[in-house]
């Protein structure tokens, strides 16, 4: 199947990676991992070290979030669109205290 | 050495980025790189003395953790492998999101090419390829005594590592809350090194105290010698602490030291009656008593001490030092870094007998790492 990946602009401040590319695959995960192999940043920046998609990100076959965030197994099809979202978030005074 | 005397450089990690600087005029200037990692959380950066390299462990709340290398003095960095538990080993990521949320420190090996890190969730990681993969030490992961282990504060962390130099399967770590250990083999084994060390956090029938295998200490920060790796230094939540047999049995110096709180810790490495410690009034304010920032120093392997405050604020200073904000850089007179809470870089070109302020109104310093310039 080809795809098409959106990648929000708030992400690109971090990832080299083109706003959008045409990549294969059968379900999300494939098509992160293959557009991932073209461009390693975004695995880190979008998965956590176990493959999940991180707390802050977000991800939309065409109009619909999708439901597995952990396997990233929701099928896509031909000519969909993988759109990926950075949450604007933060304002906390930081994550270390001692 | 420069003609005016020795020169040092220095790493200071803060909350929002690393800065590298490097001294002139016998280490009475400084000169500053611009912030690198900027926006992220730096825990820790140090200089392994092996090849020259920087390495600095930063974090994000959004995108989580990451090391990084520079192999030419601070001016580039590039990102390694990142220390991660990999699946079914017995630490779970909490709720979406890495399963090592950071990376508290960071230590040569004795051997070439390794490398060991220390993270939240405790955990040891050994590099054997000079930071580009990580593994998991699964003996320590899977020993009998982690249930004794809590989170403190700033979580369940790893934070300090020593390596024999004379032998490099002699190993010690610390963590809090979770003791000293010391291995002799490589890190194949590990044997809980507190006895002696109080751990007021739990309650006496919970376990036994004294006993040999006691853990769940809360060590905030611990050093090694060098040149007589059988004796340690320790800052405990609960005391200062030496030992003299390579952790098995730890000594109280904390006569004389105003509180038993503190977090950073020095040692010189010249000599192993010397240290440096910044005690703090008590684990209820985290801030010297009476708002007087002072450094503590005995010569005498902690049978007396001595108060080293000139240049330092001595009123109103509600700030804090950080377990890894306390570093020498080596120098004959030897050098300290302190940094503190408050964004404040302080250093001392003659053993802490004087101090002036290097940097102001950064981010919290986390952690200060010096060395001397050839």
């Amino acid at each position: 199947m080809a795809v098409e990946i959106f990648l929000a602009r708030a992400l690109l401040v971090h990832v080299e990676a083109p706003e959008s590319a045409v990549v294969e695959g059968a379900t999300v995960g494939e098509a992160v991992g293959e557009l991932s192999r073209r461009h390693p940043q975004v695995r880190r920046f979008v998965l956590d070290d176990q493959g999940r998609v991180r707390r802050h990100v977000n991800m939309y076959v065409n109009d619909a979030m999708i439901r597995d965030r952990e396997g990233l197994s929701d099928a896509v099809a031909d000519g969909d669109r993988v759109h990926i979202l950075a949450a604007v978030s933060g304002g906390a005074g930081g994550f270390r205290s001692a | 050495m420069s003609e005016s005397g020795p020169e040092a450089g220095l790493l200071a990690s803060t909350r929002k980025g690393l800065l590298v600087g490097r001294s002139r005029g016998g280490r009475s200037e400084w000169e500053w790189r611009p912030l690198a990692m900027t926006g992220w959380q730096v825990d820790y950066a140090m200089r392994d003395a092996r090849t020259g390299t920087l390495w600095a462990a930063a974090a994000h709340e959004q995108w989580g953790p990451r090391l990084h290398r520079s192999d030419d003095s601070g001016e580039t960095w590039r990102e390694t492998g990142t220390p991660a538990f990999p699946e079914g080993v017995g630490v779970e990521a909490e709720g979406g999101g890495d399963s090592v949320k950071s990376v508290w420190t960071i230590a040569p090996g004795a051997r070439e090419g390794d490398l060991y890190a220390g993270t939240d969730p405790a955990a040891l990681f050994i590099s054997h390829d000079d930071g580009e993969t990580w593994e998991v030490c699964e003996s320590l992961l899977g020993h009998p005594s982690r249930e004794a282990w809590g989170p403190g504060a700033a979580g369940l962390s790893l934070h300090h590592i020593s390596v024999d130099p004379r032998d490099p399967k002699h190993l010690a770590i610390a963590g809090s809350a979770m003791g000293c250990y010391v291995s002799r083999d490589g890190g194949d084994t590990w044997r809980p090194q507190n006895v002696g060390v109080r751990a007021l956090h739990i309650p006496p029938e919970m376990f036994e105290y004294f006993s040999e295998e006691a853990a769940g200490h809360c060590v905030h920060s611990m050093h090694m010698h060098p040149e007589r790796p059988e004796r340690i230094w320790q800052q405990n939540h609960w005391g200062q602490y030496r030992s003299d047999d390579g952790g098995a049995t730890w000594i109280d110096v904390g006569e004389g030291l105003p509180g038993e709180f503190g977090f950073a810790s020095a040692i010189d490495p010249r000599d192993p009656d010397t240290a440096w410690f910044v005690p703090l009034d008590q684990d209820q304010a985290r801030m010297p008593r009476g708002g007087e920032l002072a450094v503590f120093r005995t010569r005498d392997a902690g049978a007396t001490w001595e108060a080293l405050r000139e240049g330092l604020p001595q009123e109103d200073f509600h700030q804090t030092v950080y377990r890894q904000a306390l570093g020498t850089d080596g120098g004959d007179p030897i050098g300290l870094y302190m940094g503190t809470s408050g964004g404040e870089v302080l250093a001392s070109a003659d053993g802490g007998e004087t101090w002036r302020t290097l940097r102001t109104h950064l981010a919290a310093v986390l952690a200060v790492r010096a060395w001397m310039i050839d």
